[in-house]
């Protein structure tokens, strides 16, 4: 038996927070002195934040239910825009 | 809406990629300046939108079941975290003014307040339509769950914005 959409929507609100927190956790440690950039962190910000962003869609704006081709052009559109950030911050 | 959702999205992703191309080109001026804006402030805020988000869909799944009296309780808890975020929002905008850090400061900062302010915005609009699924729901002439669900997919669309400039403004590096 599958489970309800409640708990599965506040099971997707606990996927989120935990995240959330992570990334306070990744934000937050760093050694003394000033911030220095650091493409591990970067590159985890942008992987996390495209994670909650999907979670967000497929399960709070309910496009897992929604025609094939919305969910395609979603993913499409997530991946298009971690490219873009990974290469800007590679590249620029 | 979903094809006002996707046109929003290319414009925030064009600012998003537009931020990272000039974090790259003062990486010290942009870490100094971040070193500045409360993480945890960020937090608490981002945590408050996606309870928001959260009790928006329990509102439409509430609503789509026929309980309408526990879909307007979830819309309004929607609305008090709307108001509680953009409450957070002007307190930490009024912290930075004080400590000097205004539009016109640095780059770093007028990407701060464009990108906030832009959001807050949105948080308005988003208000506006949660007002209208208020109406919707509470009364039985009305209630036209397209409606609804149309209000839910703009405020969602509100919360992910934010997750998105949160990871960029205050954990990116």
């Amino acid at each position: 038996m599958g489970i309800s959409a409640q708990a599965r929507l506040a099971l997707g609100w606990l996927l989120l927070t935990g995240i959330t927190l992570f990334a306070w956790w990744m934000g937050s440690s760093h050694g003394p002195g000033p911030l220095r950039p650091d493409p591990a962190v970067a590159a985890g910000a942008i992987a996390i934040t495209v994670v909650k962003v999907r979670v967000i869609i497929m399960e709070f704006m309910d496009a897992r239910h929604a025609p094939r081709r919305l969910r395609y052009l979603t993913d499409s559109f997530l991946a298009l825009f971690v490219i873009a950030m990974l290469a800007t911050y590679r590249f620029a | 809406m979903w094809v006002l959702v996707m046109i929003e999205g290319l414009t925030f992703a064009a600012y998003f990629v537009v931020y990272t191309y000039f974090y790259r080109q003062s990486p010290d001026l942009f870490l100094a300046s971040q070193a500045h804006l409360d993480l945890t402030l960020g937090v608490v805020n981002t945590i408050i939108l996606l309870t928001s988000s959260w009790s928006i869909a329990r509102c439409v799944e509430r609503s789509r079941a026929g309980d309408y009296k526990a879909a307007l309780r979830n819309v309004l808890l929607t609305m008090a975290g709307g108001f509680l975020f953009a409450g957070i929002k002007l307190y930490e905008w009024s912290v930075e003014i004080g400590r000097g850090f205004t539009f016109t400061t640095n780059t770093f900062f007028s990407f701060y307040y464009f990108l906030t302010g832009i959001h807050l915005l949105h948080i308005i609009v988003g208000s506006i339509a949660l007002f209208v699924v208020i109406h919707q729901l509470s009364s039985p002439a009305r209630r036209a769950q397209e409606i609804i669900e149309t209000g839910a997919t703009y405020w969602h669309m509100v919360d992910f914005l934010w997750v998105i400039i949160f990871a960029l403004l205050y954990v990116m590096r």
